[in-house]
């Protein structure tokens, strides 16, 4: 069996450094990788592969599966709302010495500077409180945490859901960071 | 001839002939495996390229056109115009571009580089000609340009011509695979800072913000809407310095309302470089000023 073969016919575990600036983000991946059965190690640490949400340091030398970054030359290239198995069949392809590219790239290209919707903007407090919600806390814990009342934590829940059009935490928390991605600016 | 009375005939041997000159107008930039995009021989001896798609490094094999390998390094990247360009290590011809308006639905001409120093050729429209804009990365496009051509990856970065054979832009892709030129204007006014300095200068606080809303019980003080809050500091940057810290909303620059961020995006420009700045921000429920110098924007 060649050496390509025998690493995707493995159900071997790789290990997967998760490079993303964005906290939110960078647990949210480190969860889908580690769930795939791999094992996420540090950034600098010796890995098979790369998952980098956006674009990786210039001069990787490592394998690279990109979110939504720029360099088209990397092996590894997934929108950046690429889902759990695509992302699992990424690594495994990648590390096997594979290139993975889309059909069709729909969400890269050179766009407009977005002005926000002043409707739809989150307070801090909101954005403190999605922050909970990303960890997975109850409302009974985000009430303790936050140090506010039970009724408030709901009501800002509700304001979040309606603000992001969410139905449930999970949907808030994935379209919070999808939203966090386009609208980020660094000055 | 009942050929050359036929307009049809006439259209397509004039494009045709059209997309023959044009081959010495583009090169291939090869990428790995067997890959390429276009890039366009601007003046002799640079070519311009879509700076989204060209990969983060310095050194670079080119298809001229006949064919010939030659090699080229990259002179300057600006990503918020979208514009490289590469040094040629040997010169090479450039034909020359005249500057052309775009008009909503006239008939275009993109030319891209075959690989192996052909051209490839795509017919369409100027799907829309409008307004200047600014780019998510804060640079200023001359004209929004969409364009009606379907376009391949390898295609983009060549030239888009009008009927009368002048230059509309660089063709790219927009977002969800749109495609769009950026004007002529744009790479005249771009390209020779990127031969000077090899980027475009631009103002920096070294922070990372997100827009949101100002808190009801501010909203008087702070006299708007919505301000940016910091989401990250960049150790040692300006903001640091001035001791702006994760959670800071800022609401104006010396004076520039953070509500609009094109307006902050100008604002930001190669002019603020060194410029001391009031930073006026609400921090733990109160408006208050911080001084900060702004400094110039590292190397992606």
């Amino acid at each position: 069996m060649s050496d390509t073969a025998s690493k995707l016919a493995t159900s071997g575990r790789l290990r997967v450094a998760v490079c993303a600036v964005d906290l939110l983000r960078r647990t949210a991946l480190s969860r889908v990788v580690a769930e795939a059965g791999h094992i996420v190690v540090g950034a600098q640490d010796t890995a098979d592969v790369v998952l980098a949400d956006g674009d990786c340091l210039p001069g990787e030398t490592r394998p690279v599966v990109t979110l939504g970054g720029a360099d088209y030359d990397l092996p590894g290239v997934l929108s950046r709302h690429a889902g759990a198995r695509q992302i699992d069949a990424a690594i495994r392809a990648v590390s096997a010495g594979l290139i993975v590219r889309l059909p069709d790239a729909t969400d890269t290209g050179f766009g407009a500077m977005r002005e926000t919707d002043g409707h739809a903007l989150l307070t801090p407090r909101e954005h403190e409180v999605l922050a909970t919600l990303a960890e997975g806390l109850t409302n009974k814990a985000i009430a303790r945490r936050l140090d506010i009342s039970l009724h408030t934590v709901k009501f800002h829940v509700e304001s979040l859901f309606r603000k992001l059009g969410a139905r449930t935490r999970t949907e808030a928390v994935a379209k919070a960071s999808e939203r966090r991605r386009h609208e980020m600016i660094t000055l | 001839m009942t050929d050359q009375a036929d307009p049809l005939a006439q259209f397509s041997n004039a494009l045709a002939t059209r997309a023959e000159l044009a081959k010495s107008a583009v090169v291939a930039i090869r990428l790995a495996h067997e890959r390429h995009i276009t890039g366009m021989v601007w003046q002799p001896g640079i070519v311009v390229a879509s700076e989204q798609s060209l990969p983060r490094k310095d050194d670079f094999e080119l298809v001229a056109a006949g064919g010939s390998v030659l090699t080229a390094r990259i002179a300057g990247r600006d990503p918020s115009t979208n514009i490289a360009i590469l040094r040629l290590a040997e010169q090479v011809a450039a034909p020359s571009i005249a500057a052309g308006e775009a008009h909503t639905g006239a008939v275009v001409l993109a030319i891209g580089a075959d690989g192996t120093g052909g051209a490839s050729a795509r017919l369409g429209l100027v799907n829309l000609a409008g307004a200047e804009w600014h780019s998510s990365r804060g640079g200023l496009i001359d004209r929004r340009i969409v364009l009606d051509v379907s376009l391949a990856r390898r295609e983009e970065g060549g030239p888009v011509f009008d009927a009368a054979g002048a230059c509309l832009g660089m063709s790219t892709f927009g977002p969800r695979g749109q495609v769009i030129a950026i004007p002529t204007a744009t790479i005249e006014r771009i390209v020779p800072l990127l031969l000077k300095d090899g980027r475009i200068a631009r103002g920096w606080l070294g922070v990372a913000l997100q827009a949101v809303a100002v808190p009801d019980a501010l909203r008087e003080t702070a006299d708007q809407s919505s301000g940016l809050m910091v989401m990250s500091v960049v150790e040692d940057g300006p903001a640091a310095q001035a001791g702006i810290v994760a959670g800071d909303i800022i609401l104006s620059v010396d004076g520039t309302s953070t509500h609009r961020l094109r307006n902050i995006a100008r604002y930001f420009g190669a002019g603020s470089i060194g410029r001391k700045a009031d930073l006026r921000l609400i921090r733990s429920g109160t408006v208050i000023t911080v001084q900060t110098t702004i400094a110039e924007r590292r190397a992606a």
